[in-house]
């Protein structure tokens, strides 16, 4: 318990440091979610503790993963007429993201020549994790590695999504938030909030949608294409 | 209002926040619904916020403070990441390229498909 409390206050200093760098130099690769986890791992390698301990301390920042969902219910609610006035381009958009998501990522994975349990595993990868390991469940995927696509998901989409931003001009509010959070969930949503509280808000509204979608439709998906 | 005071009332609003998501987890387990507890308490939340129930500022402070430090209660699942260093030394490459360009794919898919239909409407109001 004492090492879970230390693995505990070592994270948050790891991260706050991360989070000081990070607002001095914001790059991509100073990015916390990338660079905070590197460190941590590194160090519980040197240090021989395993997961398991780490967990006992690290569980409680994770348990805050649930309230902080909710709290996407704030903006929501702020920002609900400009959910309605753009109500028809955020579902008809999340929509082609969420079944795109799951077509490529099974087609890239059976090229990949992965095998099956691993590719049913990747097709929820790119929405909140509860919802894919759900998900990933039901279509015979494995949930805990699933989590784990999720969150590398994550961790890529909030670095590659501002260079599609600016390579493909993307300046629009609207398709800035559906598409950092059809593609990469609650951390999407969180560089979707750096840059604007509207970019923020239609994107925890995609990340819920894209949910809604993938849980509703990856079964269907599954029967039909690969067997 | 004093600094002591407002840190109070968040840290006892993020309280209420944990309370209702322990609360929708149970209701889920309860109906055997599909869908997480957390989905659920956006929209309890939301409702309760549309139909005037609860106040603004009953949870808003609290729940800014956990928006904004989201990233945070990422970290251990993806310090997690450590447990399956096997599996990723064999195929961790493939599976970069399957996320990589499946997240562009996607992101690509949304982005355009939204901005296309932002500007017809924008042309057809003008």
């Amino acid at each position: 318990m004492i090492l879970g409390l230390i693995c505990l206050l070592f994270t948050l200093a790891v991260y706050w440091v991360c989070k000081k760098v990070y607002k001095s130099k914001p790059r991509v690769y100073f990015s916390p979610l990338l660079v905070t986890p590197i460190i941590l791992v590194v160090c519980l390698l040197l240090a021989k503790v395993s997961y398991t301990s780490y967990s006992q301390g690290g569980k409680l920042l994770s348990d805050f993963l649930q309230p902080a969902t909710i709290a996407f219910a704030v903006p929501l609610y702020k920002y609900f007429n400009v959910l309605k006035k753009y109500m028809v381009e955020i579902v008809v958009s999340v929509l082609s993201g969420s079944v795109a998501a799951m077509i490529s990522s099974a087609f890239l994975a059976k090229w990949m020549h992965l095998d099956a349990s691993l590719i049913n595993s990747l097709v929820p990868r790119s929405v909140t994790t509860p919802i894919a390991m759900n998900v990933s469940q039901v279509i015979g995927g494995i949930p805990s590695i699933t989590a784990i696509f999720v969150i590398i998901t994550g961790i890529l989409g909030t670095m590659i999504g501002p260079v599609i931003l600016k390579l493909f001009r993307i300046e629009n509010e609207i398709a800035r938030g559906v598409l950092l959070g059809t593609s990469a969930h609650g951390t999407g949503t969180s560089k979707a909030f750096e840059l604007s509280s509207l970019t923020g808000t239609i994107s925890s509204i995609s990340m819920i949608l894209a949910g809604l979608i993938t849980l509703g439709i990856a079964p269907l998906f599954i029967s039909l294409m690969l067997h | 209002m004093s600094k002591l005071k407002a840190l109070f009332i968040g840290i006892l609003q993020v309280v209420v926040l944990f309370l209702i998501s322990m609360a929708m987890n149970k209701l889920t387990e309860l109906l055997h619904l599909k869908i997480p507890g957390s989905i659920l308490g956006i929209v309890l939340v939301f409702i309760l916020l549309k139909t005037k129930v609860i106040k603004l500022e009953w949870i808003e402070r609290g729940a800014n403070w956990l928006l904004a430090e989201l990233l945070l209660f990422f970290i251990p699942s993806a310090v997690g990441v450590m447990q399956y260093i096997p599996m990723l030394e064999n195929e961790g490459l493939q599976i970069l390229v399957v996320v990589i360009l499946s997240t562009v794919i996607v992101m690509l898919c949304s982005g355009i498909v939204a901005s296309r239909i932002t500007k017809r409407k924008e042309k057809k109001s003008a």
